[in-house]
C-alpha cells in the first residue's frame, strides 16, 4: 500500500519541480493558493469515488449529483429559503441519492455501472428541468460564501476554505479505513466478495454505506463549486467530473476490480491532475493538447503501477522459492 | 526506488512531447533589442469554430500593429476552466486580458479582481457590472433586426416563421431572437441594453408574418436537427427557418433537404458556417448576418495596445465598441467566403 503512494507522490514532486524550474511564477502565493484549492475540491470528489471503487463499484453521478445540489442551492436563494436550511436540506438529499443507488445495487442487485448512469442522466435532467436551464447566481449568502469559498489568512497567505473541507474529510475517511472494523471489511469485500459474506460480513449493508459516502461528498464538493463559482449553469455545472473524479481514485493507487486503495493517494492524485492543468497552462503548452497529455499520464502512471507490482510480485515469489531451497 | 525512476521517465517523456510544440499564441519571437512587447491574453468561452475565426483576428493585430505578444486561450469545459486559465495569466503577470465572461453576473467579483491585477476588457459578450474597461462587441438587436429583413426578402408575401438557437440564457441569443420578432411585427425600434423580451413558447402574429414558438437544443447538435425535423412535420405552412447560432441554420437546411423542401422552406442565418454559405450560393438560403469574429479578434487587440501605451482615448463613453455586423447574400457571397477561408485559414494556423 505504501509503495502505491511513493510512485503517486514521486510524479507529484517530479512535475513539481519540472514546472517550478520551467515557469517563474509558478512558486507565487497566488498560484499555490488556487493550485491548493482546485485541489481540494478535486479530492473530496475523488475520496467519495474511493470508496465505491474500494468495493469493486462505480459511480457515474457524480457530476450530475454536483449540478443538482448546486443549481437546487441557487433556486432556493431564488424562492426565499433560508439558505442555511437549503444546504442541510441538499446535504440530506445526497445522502438520499447514494443510499437510493446503494439499495438499488445490492437489494435490486442492479450492476452500479447501470445504476450510476441513470443516476447521471436522471439528476442532469432535473437540475435543467427545475431551474428552466437558466444560468443562476448565489445573491444575499455572504456568510456561506466565506464558509464555502473564503479563505484563511496565514500572513499574507491565504488557505482556500475547501482545503479545510479536504482536511475534514480525509481525516474521517483516512479513519475509517484504516482503524475501524468497517474498513478493514469494506477491504475484504472488494477483494472477495463471496468470502466476505461467508464470513458473516454484511457485505450489503456496507457497500449502501459506501454508496451514501459517494454520493454525501459529491453534494459537498456541488455546494463548495457552487460557491466557487458564484455561479452555476445547470446543463453543464460539474458536467464529466465523475471522470475526473475516477481519475484520481485510479491513479491515486485504487484498483477498479476493488480492495484497494488509500486516501492519501488520492489527495496526491487529485493534486497531481490540477498541477498538470497549471502547468500546461503556466509552460505555455497549447491548451488543446491538455486533454492528451493528463490522459497520457493517467496512463503511464497506472501501467507502471502494475508492472511495477508484477516485478515486486516475482521477486517476492522467487525470494520464497529460494529460501525453501 | 525503480517505480519513481520509471514515473518520471514516463512524466519526462509526455512533457517533452508537449513542450516540443509552441502553444496556440506563444509562437510570437521576442523583439531583438526594441521596446519590450506588451503580453496580453485572448480568452474565449470556449472551443468552437467561431473562436478560431475570432482567434485569426488576433494573430492578424498581433501581426500588423506589432509591440504586443498575444496567447490565446480556449476553456473546453465551462465556467471553471475559465477561470483557472484567468487565474493562471494573473500568475504569470500578463498586461492585458479580453476574456468573453460566461456567466457576467456571476463573475463580475471575480472579474473586479482580476481588473485590479491587469487591463481588462470584455469581447463577444459583456460583464457590464464589472470594472471593465471596454466591452469589444455587437449590437445583437440590431443585428436581429437586419435578420428580420432578410426574412422579409425571403418570403415577401408573408407565412410562418420559426427561430432555432442553441440557448435563450445568452444574452446575445435573447437580443437577437427579439430583433427578428420586431422587425417581422413591424415594431418601434428598441434601444440596446433596455431591450423588452417576449416570451418564449407563445405564437406572435403579425399583419403578414407569424413567429411560431422558439426552439432551444442546448448545443446538441441532433437535437438541433430533430427540432427542426419536428417543425417541417408540425407546420405544414412553414414558410421559412431562422437559425440563430451558427450550427443551426445547417441542421434546418439537413431537414428541409431530407424533407424533400429545398427551395420551398426559406432559411435565413446568423454567423458564417460553411454549409450555410455553401447554400446561399445555391440559392437554398436566402442570406446571413456575420459578426466577421475576427473583428472581435482584431479589435480587442488593437484597444489592449492602445490602453497599454497610455491611451485611453479609444474607449468610448459608453464603454462600448460595436464592431459592427455584414449581411452575407448571393449578391456578396464570393468575396465574403474568400475573406472567410482567408481569415480560417490564419486561425488554424499553428506558429
Amino acid at each position: 500500500m505504501k509503495k502505491n503512494i511513493l510512485g503517486i507522490l514521486g510524479l507529484f514532486i517530479f512535475i513539481f519541480i519540472f514546472t517550478a524550474y520551467y515557469s517563474e511564477p509558478f512558486l507565487s502565493a497566488y498560484n499555490m493558493q488556487n493550485l491548493i484549492k482546485w485541489s481540494s475540491l478535486y479530492a473530496i470528489m475523488g475520496i467519495g469515488v474511493a470508496f465505491v471503487i474500494i468495493t469493486g463499484g462505480i459511480d457515474l453521478s457524480i457530476g450530475s449529483v454536483i449540478g443538482l445540489v448546486a443549481s437546487l442551492m441557487a433556486l432556493a436563494i431564488k424562492k426565499g429559503w433560508d439558505p442555511n436550511f437549503a444546504v442541510v436540506m441538499l446535504l440530506g438529499l445526497s445522502l438520499g441519492i447514494g443510499l437510493i443507488h446503494g439499495l438499488l445495487i445490492t437489494k435490486v442487485k442492479l450492476q452500479p455501472f447501470v445504476v450510476t448512469l441513470c443516476g447521471l442522466l436522471v439528476y442532469r435532467g432535473i437540475s435543467r428541468w427545475m431551474t428552466d436551464n437558466q444560468t443562476m447566481q448565489y445573491p444575499g449568502t455572504d456568510k456561506l460564501d466565506s464558509l464555502f469559498s473564503g479563505k484563511v489568512l496565514m500572513g499574507s497567505f491565504g488557505l482556500p476554505a475547501p482545503l479545510f473541507f479536504l482536511i475534514v474529510v480525509a481525516i474521517l475517511a483516512a479513519i475509517f479505513l484504516n482503524r475501524t472494523i468497517w474498513g478493514r471489511y469494506l477491504f475484504a469485500l472488494g477483494n472477495n466478495e463471496d468470502g466476505a459474506r461467508y464470513s458473516g460480513i454484511e457485505t450489503d449493508r456496507l457497500k449502501i454505506v459506501a454508496y451514501v459516502i459517494c454520493s454525501f461528498l459529491a453534494g459537498l464538493s456541488g455546494l463548495l463549486f457552487a460557491y466557487e463559482l458564484d455561479s452555476v449553469q445547470p446543463a453543464q455545472t460539474g458536467e464529466f467530473y465523475e471522470l475526473y473524479a475516477i481519475a484520481a481514485a485510479v491513479l491515486g493507487g485504487c484498483s477498479l476490480r476493488g480492495g484497494q486503495g488509500t486516501i492519501l493517494g488520492v489527495i496526491i492524485a487529485a493534486a497531481v491532475i490540477r498541477l498538470l492543468r497549471n502547468s500546461i497552462n503556466l509552460l505555455g503548452i497549447s491548451t488543446h493538447l491538455e486533454y492528451a497529455i493528463i490522459g497520457m499520464v493517467i496512463l503511464c502512471g497506472v501501467a507502471a503501477d502494475e508492472i511495477i507490482k508484477r516485478v515486486m510480485a516475482r521477486r517476492r515469489t522467487a525470494q520464497v522459492t529460494t529460501a525453501r531451497k | 526506488m525503480i517505480k519513481k525512476l520509471t514515473m518520471m521517465a514516463a512524466a519526462a517523456a509526455v512533457f517533452a512531447a508537449g513542450c516540443g510544440k509552441p502553444s496556440d499564441g506563444d509562437g510570437a519571437t521576442e523583439g531583438g533589442g526594441a521596446k519590450p512587447k506588451h503580453k496580453i491574453a485572448y480568452v474565449t468561452n470556449g472551443i468552437d469554430p467561431f473562436w478560431d475565426l475570432c482567434a485569426a483576428g488576433v494573430k492578424q493585430a498581433e501581426n500588423e500593429l506589432g509591440g504586443v505578444e498575444c496567447e490565446i486561450h480556449f476553456p473546453p469545459k465551462g465556467l471553471a476552466d475559465q477561470k483557472s486559465i484567468l487565474e493562471t495569466l494573473l500568475t504569470k503577470g500578463i498586461k492585458g486580458i479580453a476574456v468573453s465572461p460566461i456567466d457576467a453576473d456571476g463573475q463580475t467579483k471575480f472579474l473586479n479582481e482580476v481588473a485590479s491585477e491587469t487591463v481588462l476588457i470584455t469581447h463577444d459578450a459583456d460583464a457590464p457590472k464589472s470594472n471593465r474597461q471596454v466591452y469589444v462587441g455587437t449590437d445583437n438587436y440590431k443585428a436581429g433586426r437586419a435578420l428580420g429583413q432578410l426574412v422579409k426578402e425571403a418570403i415577401p408575401d408573408g407565412g410562418e416563421v420559426m427561430i432555432f438557437v442553441g440557448r435563450l440564457e445568452q444574452l446575445n441569443a435573447r437580443q437577437r431572437r427579439q430583433g427578428v420578432i420586431d422587425e417581422l411585427l413591424d415594431r418601434p425600434h428598441q434601444v440596446l441594453g433596455q431591450v423588452k423580451f417576449d416570451e418564449v413558447a407563445k405564437v406572435f402574429k403579425g399583419d403578414k408574418y407569424t413567429v411560431l414558438d422558439t426552439r432551444t437544443d442546448n448545443f446538441v447538435m441532433d437535437t438541433a436537427k430533430s427540432n427542426a425535423e419536428d417543425a417541417i412535420t408540425k407546420h405544414k405552412d412553414l414558410a421559412c427557418m431562422v437559425g440563430l447560432f451558427a450550427y443551426n441554420p445547417p441542421r434546418c437546411l439537413a431537414a428541409i433537404r431530407e424533407a424533400g423542401k429545398l427551395g420551398q422552406i426559406k432559411v435565413c442565418g446568423f454567423d458564417e458556417d460553411d454549409d450555410l454559405l455553401q447554400a446561399i450560393k445555391d440559392g437554398h438560403a436566402q442570406g446571413t448576418i456575420s459578426q466577421q469574429p475576427w473583428k472581435y479578434g482584431y479589435n480587442s487587440v488593437k484597444v489592449l495596445k492602445a490602453i497599454l501605451d497610455g491611451d485611453t482615448s479609444v474607449i468610448p463613453a459608453n464603454k462600448f465598441i460595436d464592431v459592427g455586423f455584414k449581411v452575407v447574400t448571393s449578391k456578396n457571397i464570393e468575396a465574403f467566403w474568400s475573406e472567410k477561408r482567408k481569415m480560417a485559414a490564419l486561425g488554424a494556423k499553428k506558429d
